[in-house]
């Protein structure tokens, strides 16, 4: 196998995907019209729902599902598995289930006047499956924001890192301040800003930059004389062979680092920050994958030997070590989640993006469109990974990248140096975002009983201890998996919708309703088995033994996490079956079911 | 309507509205929400009244009335309408 013929099989996948099966859909059951108004058209306020081109929105809806979601799923799964199961449920889970929730639920939203994916729950299902939803969204949340942290604070203990990253806020900085305040032109802005930070991340791997920040790590350690605070056996640890982690104090800083990152994010005004530093990310994330998209193209006719997959395309049935269980099915299911299917892209297309469609025919492209493209993405981390031959997940993906970027020219080694800080850039920009939005959320849920989480400051250190909390579990691939649990729960609920929403209006629901089914019963065992591996891999060897009560109490509630996930899918199960039972009768005894 | 035509050959003008929406879009949103929200204030303080808050009009009212009639519908949808935990200021600029 090589980059060329995955290439291949990733546009194959887009054109026969997206010709034969998204367009017959969209003609033949939702039969999209142009000359019906949409809500864009019918309820224009002039911001939220407004009209534009589908080449705007397809830039836009692109942006928003597809960032570290499909990057980190893709090279986490290569590393269990191999890369060929990765590559077939990559292109197997977007043709049959990823594209068919994305353009299904934004033609929902658009038929259904706009409404968000929560108040159409509300109304199509029950009033507590609307509750349901939004504690799927804040554990989607705490759990990205603590398997995104553990990631980050482990990538920044590379000597080579945090210089860029430290740049990279300080360039939002400067960013919000030339835009908005010193009224500078974007292009200029962005020269500088993003020159700025490409120049410094340069800087990383010079040796001298590499010594200092190795000092100043060996400092840190020492002022605990150089001894883990914790010490903790994590069966994903060690290419996934199970291995001690040590969290070491200089762990603890960086960690704090991404928190303060993060607490900026949250609490300055989007302009000042959170806005610029998204802005400068995207411009360093979109000029490594594009330089590396073109190497993985041209380096089978370059420098064959690096276009080679070097990872065995299949390792074992089940990938779980010292009693923990990796079983390729349902885990393999919540590991990729954006690349295949992700809950999240409902929530956009029907929140954002069905808002603004100019016509009906717009959301196939724009909805279905975006989903075939994200896989791609996922399609070059896969192959990023599968060419590195050392190193797993981040570190992988990193010297895969610098690979791809070496066809040009450019030193392996900063080239490296630039896909890790890429990696570490798309990781910790949305991880800012995250932050404010659990803020948000907290305010929304608790701010009535408890007025202090109305203040900004307070909810955002809640949400910052929280994340704490879950990082220093230690074990980032449960983590990883329990935050797909619930990104594809919310998944299942999206085809749900879609899937009665289909069936009041009389129309075939199948191309929706087995990719519910299938998600909704993969989701739930994954979830169970997660809940094993967080009690035999982290609980149970740290019971009773000292220095260990806060990763003991990580994992206990992550278990909670786990559990509680189940019980509400079974819930909303219910709820779906009750509600799908009363509109057939209804339609039975000739009724028409309610909107 | 945003995006259009302005005197690119079509393919040039798809990538240019692309463009701008994977890295622009979020910033007009982003303004027209602070600008609706500015508008907003200033429309409940002046003429409160037209969405069921008793406001007495006051003479200031009656002067501006003429210049913010074109905004009064597209206000009251804004004010008016139920909105979300989901609609939140960083939503549009979430990745996943």
């Amino acid at each position: 196998m090589n980059t060329l013929i995955a290439l291949i099989v990733g546009a194959a996948t887009f054109y026969l995907g997206y010709s034969f099966y998204a367009k017959r859909i969209d003609e033949k059951i939702i039969k999209s019209d142009p000359k019906k108004a949409t809500p864009a058209k019918m309820y224009m306020d002039g911001v939220d729902f407004s009209p534009a081109s589908r080449n705007i929105l397809y830039g836009y809806q692109f942006k928003s599902v597809a960032a570290a979601g499909p990057i980190v799923g893709a090279i986490t799964a290569a590393g269990l598995w191999g890369w060929l199961p990765a590559l077939l449920w990559l292109i197997l889970g977007v043709t049959f289930v990823g594209w068919v929730q994305d353009y299904s639920a934004m033609m929902m939203a658009t038929r259904r006047d706009g409404d968000s994916i929560s108040a159409i729950a509300y109304k199509l299902v029950s009033p507590r499956s609307r509750t349901i939803l939004l504690i799927f969204l804040f554990l989607y949340l705490l759990l990205i924001s603590g398997a995104f942290g553990n990631l980050i604070a482990g990538a920044l203990l590379n000597p080579t890192i945090p210089l860029g990253i430290t740049m990279l806020a300080l360039a939002g900085l400067l960013g919000g301040q030339m835009l908005y305040r010193w009224k500078m032109d974007i292009a200029i802005v962005t020269i500088v800003t993003v020159g700025l930070t490409l120049l410094v991340i340069a800087l990383g791997p010079v040796e001298a930059v590499q010594g200092a920040v190795k000092a100043f790590n060996a400092g840190l350690d020492a002022l605990n004389a150089n001894q883990p605070i914790v010490s903790l056996f994590d069966p994903t640890a060690a290419a996934y062979a199970g291995g001690f982690i040590n969290i070491k104090v200089s762990y603890v800083f960086w960690l704090t680092f991404v928190a303060v990152f993060s607490y900026l994010g949250a609490t300055l005004p989007v302009w000042r920050y959170a806005q610029p530093v998204n802005y400068v990310g995207f411009w360093i994330m979109a000029l490594t994958l594009l330089g590396g998209a073109l190497g993985a193209a041209v380096a089978f006719f370059v420098k064959p030997e690096l276009a080679n997959f070097v990872l065995p395309a299949f390792k074992v049935w089940d990938a779980g070590v010292k009693g923990t269980l990796q079983p390729l099915w349902p885990m393999l299911f919540v590991t990729i989640a954006c690349g295949a299917i992700s809950g999240w892209h409902a929530l956009v297309s029907t929140v954002g993006t069905a808002r603004q469609l100019e016509n009906e025919t717009d959301a196939l492209p724009v909805g279905a469109g975006s989903m075939f493209s994200e896989m791609l993405l996922a399609v070059l981390a896969l192959m990023a990974v599968s060419v590195a031959g050392k190193g797993v997940g981040a570190a992988a993906f990193a010297a895969g990248v610098g690979n791809f970027l070496s066809i040009f020219g450019l030193d392996p080694k900063y080239g490296s140096a630039l896909a890790l800080a890429a990696f570490v850039i798309i990781v910790i920009t949305v991880m800012q975002l995250v932050i404010r939005f659990m803020r948000v959320a907290l305010t929304e849920a608790l701010g009535d009983a408890m007025p202090i989480m109305r203040n900004p400051h307070v909810g955002t250190i809640t949400s910052l201890a929280c994340m704490f909390l879950v990082v220093l579990t230690g074990t980032f691939v449960y983590l990883w998996q329990l935050f797909g649990g619930a990104n594809q729960l919310m998944a299942s609920l999206a085809l749900m919708l879609v899937t009665l929403w289909l069936v009041s209006e009389r129309r075939n629901a199948l191309y929706a309703a087995l990719p519910m089914l299938f998600m909704y019963v993969t989701t739930i065992g994954a979830n169970l088995v997660t809940a094993w591996n967080l009690w035999v891999g982290v609980v149970r060897p740290g019971l009773g033994k000292a220095n260990y009560e806060i990763v003991v109490f990580g994992g206990l509630l992550m278990i909670a996490i786990a559990l509680l996930l189940v019980l509400l899918a079974l819930f909303i199960g219910w709820d779906a079956w009750q509600s799908y039972s009363r509109m057939k009768s209804q339609q039975r005894a000739g009724v028409e079911a309610p909107a | 309507m945003v995006g259009g035509e302005r005197g690119l050959t079509p393919t040039m003008s798809r990538v240019k509205d692309f463009i701008y929406g994977l890295l622009f879009y979020d910033f007009t949103l982003y303004a027209l929400r602070t600008r609706a929200s500015i508008e907003s204030l200033f429309l409940l303080v002046t003429l409160g009244d037209l969405i069921g808050l008793p406001i007495m009009p006051p003479y200031y009212s009656l002067r501006i009335l003429p210049y913010v009639v074109p905004n009064i519908a597209t206000w009251k949808r804004r004010m008016l309408r139920e909105k979300d935990l989901l609609e939140t200021d960083v939503m549009g600029m979430m990745s996943g």
